[in-house]
Parts: C-alpha cells; structure tokens; sequence
C-alpha cells in the first residue's frame, strides 16, 4: 500500500511537473537533470592527462583496501511506473553476480570476494535517485564500495556531484550519454550503450553508402538527448551530399508526436531519424505510416527493446538502428553455447525477481549481463581491492569480450577514451518475425566518440 | 493548405477523446456541483481492464462494451462508497476534494497493479489492417478528394456523435433524463416531487465512468497501447476544453474539446518555439476563458437571489 501511494503522488508530481514546464516558458533540458548540477569546473584540470585519477580532494580515502571478503555494490533504477520495465537490466546482473558467487566468487589480488548487492526504485525520477543513493553509499561513503548501472542520463548526472566528492566509482552507468566523457568527473563512466552521437554517425555512413543525396527529416526530444542525436548528426554529414531538412522536438515524457510527424513527412524528406525515446518512438513510427511517409528509417537505439517494437508491429518493418550485443529474441543464436548459458544463469538465479514475470527473450536482461560480464573482469584486472585501483582497471580496459557480444565487438577504454560501446553492428528490424537482425559488418569507431561529439555536449 | 487540413485532422482525432471526457466531466458537474479530479485515472483503469480482456482472448469489439457496462457499475459503486458520505451542502468541500485526489492517485496504482505497469498494445475497434508481427494492426487510411485519412480519426468522430446522439435522447426524451436534470437544476425540490435523487446522482457518476471508459479504449487504440501515464495529459486538455465550453454546457464540451485540440495541432505545427511545450495552448485558452467568461463559451451564469 506505501508503495501505490507513493507511486500515486508520483502521478502527482508528474502533473504538476506539466503544469510547472507548461507555465515556464522554457525548451531547455528540464528533462536531463541541469540543475544544481553545474560543478566549479572553469579550470581544466591540467591538461587532461588523466591517466591517474586525482585523488587529494577526496572526500573518502579511495586507497583503502576492502575490509572482509564481499563488496557491496548499491544501486538505484525504476522498478515501478511506467519505466518499470528498466528494472529488467538488474535482472541480468544480479543473475551473473550471483553465479559469480556461486562458483566462489571474484578474486581480486589473489585474494576472493563475494558480490553483494542492494538496490532501490527511484521510478526515473532524478531527485529520487539522488536520495537512494545518498542513503545507500552513506553521507561519509562508508556503506558501499561501488555504485552500479544506475538508469538514465539525467539521474547519473545527479548524483555524479555527490559520488565525485567523495571518490566513491559510479560504474556502468545505464545510458549512452556522451557527458560519461567529461574529464571532471573521473569517478563517473558509461557502460556498453554506444553513446549518442555514434547513432548519427553509423546512420550518416549509412546513407552516404546506400542513398548518398540523403534529405533527412529527424525527431527528437526536447533535451540534451535530442541536441546529441541533433548535434552528432549535423557533424556527421559534414562534407556529404547528405542534408538534414527539418527537425522537429517533442516534449520530455510525452508520447504523442503526430503533428510533428505531419510537418516532417511534409518536408520532402527521404530519410528519417527518429530520435524518439520510450513511446514517442513506435507513436512516430505509426504516425509516419499514416502519413504515408516512405522513408529509409533509423530508430534510437533506445528503441530496440520488444515492448516498443512490438507496439509499433508493422509500422516499424525494415527500420535501422545499431547494437553490439546479441538479440536473445532473435532465434539465429537459439544453438549459440554462450546464449544458452545466459539464459540458463537468468532461469536459475533469481527466477522470483521483484515479482515480475521473467521474460527471457527480453534484450536488456542480456544487457544487464554484460554489464555484469565486464565489470567482474574489470575486478580481477584490478591490482588491488581498492576503489582506486577499480576504477583505474575500469577506465584502462583493453579489448575486453563479452560472451552475449557480436562477434568482433570488444571493449575498451583509456586515459583519453571513457566510451566502451565503439564497435556494434548494424540492426535491421523484422515486424513479421518480431527481432531484429544483423546488417553489414562490424563498424570500429574505437577511441572516436571525442572527435565525433561537439564539446560542448561531452562537458555539459 | 494540404498540410493545414492535415493538423486540422490530427486535431479533430484528439478533440474527440477530449470531448468524451470533457463530456463526464461536464455530466458529473451538472449533477453534483463536482469538479471530478479522478475521471482520467478512472477511465485509465477501465482501459487497462479492457485490455486485459482483449489479451484474454475476447475480441476488442466485445471488450470495450462490457468494459464501458463494468465501468458504469464502478462509477455508481464509488459515488455511493466513496462520494457520498463525503459530499453535500452541510460538509466542507474540501473533503470531497481530498477524496478525489486520492482516488487520483489509488485507481493508477491500482491499474498497475492489478493490470500492467508497462505499455500494453490495444487492438483497434475500427477498420485496421492486420499483418504477422503486428499485434494491434494499422489504421486503414481512406483517400477523399487527395486528403488521407485514417480510420481512427473516423472512429472516434463516430463514437462521439453516437455519445452526443445517445446523451441527447437520454436527457430530452426520457423520463429519467428529465428526473436528471431536475435533480441538477434543484436538487431540493426534486426530492420533494418525489425523484430519487440519489439514484440520479448515482446515474450520473455511472453515465460519467461509462463515457470515460470508452474515451479511454479509444484513445489507447489510436495511439497503440495504453500505458499508466495515458490520461493525466488527456485529462489536462479536457479541463480546458469543459472549461472553454463551460462546465455546464454539453455542447460547449464538444465544441471545446475541438477547438483545444485543433489549436494544439496547428501549435505544434506552426509555431515551432511552442512544438516542445504544447501543454502552453490548453493553459492559455482556460486562462483566457477565465478573464474574458469566466462561465466559458455555452455556460449559463448562476444568478443568486439573495
């Protein structure tokens, strides 16, 4: 009863949050957190040689070896609302964390640690995100060793103050923003999500090899989200044939986008990005088949999942987008050892998850694994049970494989490079069969997220 | 002008889901003196019933009518349990108020947890075309004279002329429409005629879920799914459209619907700065209404006599 109470005055909030964004005439980032998030950083912090971590300001000593024998992760994602469904991630980590443990654990040192973990529902919402987190890691930092795959950009963005401060690893963030690049704030890194603007860049390259005069028409969110798609793909067609003829923005949270699809399909445009996040995605996708609109489609790689797709159904036929890991829906990998292990580790760990329904065919439970994947290796690379060494091992990862990554897709990242989702394929998207499907070769862009991004958007 | 009739259409499709609920909000106020803060997380709750019928197997054309009929039943229940010993010219009005906001917040908790607390396709109860891979289907578009149309814009205009057509007949041409009005228009002196007005009051909340429930199928049909943040937007647009209307007028809910959602279409379509904060159009014309008639477009003023 608490918690459909508190879910309800969320409702609430949500309302008048309307009402408040209605009243104040702004098209800003309310969405993406931006406040009181702006840190003291004019100055650059020397060059941005940061191959070591600079640790005098620490509000924590990150140099401290782990006391006992388990590390304790927190962590903080919508588990009810409408963004429920990105619990599922959790599903997949806390299944391979607990084989982990099963099997004894990781060693980090030579030394073994069992994997503890907690978590708690922040409904998307930032500032709830902020309280979980403050609560979990303890004001001194003393009540976990690590936050992981925290969900949503402007959620990471609200507590990377607080974590920075105290020199506490926020890792695997659950998002591709590419602000995971900032140099200030060296504690904070992204997970395998590719960031933002290698979207455009991949759709760019697209059509420069398949429809080379491209006029494109794009739909995007009214925030730091949509200005990275935006931003990302007007740098991406520089020097081609390529023009971006209209962009339209739809507000933060909303789902119905029909009349800005009316304009888009009205601009003659033969290409479409749809930068459409949660529902407004499969919206534009059925808006766009009401108009009529034919178009080479690309959707956000925020789009991929079953839900979305399976409400646009056949509205969605043929559409384009990018991933490095392995589509579970997709029956190809069915015989696929590695597939058949993660399916087995989901079924066994953890089948009563947060009394959901396990739906095994769902792709960011495999997502949520990777992560999960990653993050133990990183632990035994680690040169000590320290924060410090943990987050170094986890900012100089080199060519790290995944057992649910396309083949070909590694990992990695260093001293210049915070972004590990640099190598994907390609994804065609088949309504009749329901997944999505490979296209085309494995694209690299390792170590090119930097020059690919407008600054602006990495520091924001 | 081709894309202007275009907006103009992606409006009318909306007016018509604000119309309906404006039309419940607009039956209960007529009755009850009753601003009904719940009436989007009613009809929220009755779409994800209807839903779940239809992924029961029954077909959409089945489970919006028996969804639309439990509804009704559910709309008498919680007036006669929830309203009731809460309302009336001796009890503050606050009270009520705090009832309506709490079943605001309830019927969405409840609906996600009885229901779903994802987004769930919704079939479409008009003329779609069905393939593999495809669970609701996509609208069938009819051409006229070089205007594309889709089926759920002439849907919903259906449904809500039937909704007005079967209002009409129930308040003009029936004993108990004519009990009804007495009741809103002198609730005293009904009683004392020998109505039963708390079975009117009943009916008006039954009539009021009913109308919610099938404006809720509807526009989750339209847009594809329904999903736990379905209603509160359509509820803000409907309170402009009752407002603009006025919250006594019928007619003026209809009318009103209309012309917000039409304005909101050529909103986002036009002015580009507003395309992002289009909720900007429904508070304008309420504000706008209130300054210039305070009793909207087709609203009668309440003279006292002192």
């Amino acid at each position: 009863m608490k918690r459909s109470r508190i879910r309800g005055l969320l409702a609430v909030l949500a309302v008048f949050a309307l009402l408040a964004g209605a009243c104040s005439s702004r098209d800003d980032s309310s969405g993406d957190g931006g406040d009181d998030t702006e840190a003291g950083g004019d100055n650059e912090d020397g060059g941005g040689g940061a191959s070591s971590i600079d640790t005098e300001d620490c509000g924590s000593d990150p140099t401290v070896p782990i006391e006992g024998d388990t590390i304790k992760l927190v962590s903080s994602y919508p588990q009810s609302g409408l963004t429920g469904a990105f619990a599922e991630i959790a599903r997949g980590w806390a299944a391979y964390f607990d084989k982990v443990n099963a099997e004894g654990g990781v060693e980090i040192d030579g030394k073994s640690y069992q994997i503890e973990f907690e978590d708690a529902d922040d409904e998307y919402n930032p500032q709830q995100t902020a309280a979980n987190i403050e609560e979990l890691v303890g004001a001194d930092g003393g009540d976990a060793f690590a936050v992981f795959s925290v969900v949503g950009t402007a959620n990471n963005i609200n507590i990377r103050d607080f974590l920075g401060e105290l020199c506490v690893p926020n890792v695997f963030a659950a998002t591709g923003s590419v602000a995971w690049g900032n140099p200030e704030y060296p504690w904070l890194i992204g997970s395998t999500l590719s960031p933002y603007t290698l979207e455009a860049q991949a759709f760019a390259t697209y059509l420069e090899d398949n429809q080379p005069d491209a006029k494109v028409a794009m739909l995007r969110q009214s925030d730091e989200f949509g200005a990275t798609y935006e931003e990302g793909f007007r740098r991406a067609i520089e020097g081609t044939d390529i023009e971006l003829v209209a962009v339209e923005a739809y507000p933060v949270g909303s789902d119905e986008v029909s009349s800005q699809m009316t304009t888009l399909a009205g601009s003659g445009a033969d290409a479409f990005f749809n930068g459409g996040t949660l529902l407004a995605c499969p919206s534009a996708l059925t808006a766009k088949q009401t108009e009529g609109w034919d178009a080479t489609t690309w959707v956000s790689g925020t789009c991929i999942s079953k839900t979305l797709m399976g409400i646009a159904g056949a509205a969605g036929d043929d559409v384009l987008s990018m991933t490095n890991l392995k589509d579970p829906q997709n029956p190809e990998y069915g015989d696929d050892p590695d597939m058949q292990a993660f399916f087995e580790t989901v079924e066994e760990h953890r089948s009563e998850f947060k009394g959901r329904e396990l739906d095994l065919d769902n792709a960011i439970i495999a997502y949520g694994y990777t992560q999960a994947e990653l993050f133990v290796q990183a632990l035994q690379d680690a040169e000590a049970p320290t924060r410090l060494a943990v987050m170094e091992a986890i900012r100089n990862i080199d060519g790290y494989e995944a057992s649910l990554a396309h083949e070909g897709v590694t990992f990695t990242t260093g001293p210049d490079d915070a972004f590990m989702g640099e190598s994907f394929v390609l994804v065609q998207y088949d309504a009749a069969a329901g997944h999505f499907s490979e296209i085309g070769d494995l694209i690299k862009l390792e170590g090119q997220t930097a020059d690919l991004t407008p600054e602006e958007l990495i520091t924001a | 002008m081709d894309l202007f009739i275009r907006y103009v259409l992606n409006g009318v499709g909306n007016g018509a889901v604000y119309a309906s609920v404006a039309l419940a909000l607009v039956l209960i106020f007529r009755t009850t003196g009753l601003l009904n803060l719940a009436q989007g997380e009613m009809a929220l709750f009755s779409t994800y019933f209807a839903w779940k019928l239809t992924s029961l197997g029954l077909s959409v054309f089945v489970a919006i009518p028996l969804t639309v009929v439990a509804s009704m039943v559910g709309g008498a229940v919680i007036e006669r349990v929830l309203i009731r010993p809460v309302h009336g010219p001796d009890k503050s009005p606050l009270n009520v108020l705090i009832v309506m906001l709490g079943m605001f917040l309830a019927l969405n908790a409840l609906a996600q947890l009885v229901f779903s607390d994802d987004a769930e396709p919704m079939p479409k109860p008009w003329a779609s075309v069905s393939s593999p891979g495809d669970p609701t289907g996509a609208d069938r578009i009819v051409e006229l004279l070089g205007v594309r149309f889709s089926w759920s814009v002439i849907g919903l205009v259906v449904a809500l002329l039937a909704e007005c057509a079967l209002l009409y007949v129930l308040f003009q041409r029936t004993k108990v429409g004519l009990k009804l009005r007495a009741v809103a228009s002198n609730g005293a002196s009904a009683r004392l005629v020998g109505i039963n007005s708390s079975a009117m009051l009943m009916l008006g909340w039954a009539l009021a879920a009913g109308l919610g429930a099938l404006a809720g199928s509807l526009v989750a049909a339209d847009r594809g799914s329904v999903n736990p943040g379905l209603m509160a937007v359509v509820l803000v647009y409907s309170f402009a459209a009752a407002a603009l209307g006025g919250f006594d007028s019928p007619v003026g809910a209809v009318v009103g619907g209309m012309i917000v959602a039409i304005a909101e279409a050529l909103t986002t379509g036009y002015v580009k700065a507003l395309s992002t904060i289009e909720l900007v159009v429904p508070f304008a014309l309420i504000l706008l209404v209130l300054v210039v008639r305070p009793t909207g477009l087709f609203g009668k003023k309440v003279v006292e006599r002192v």
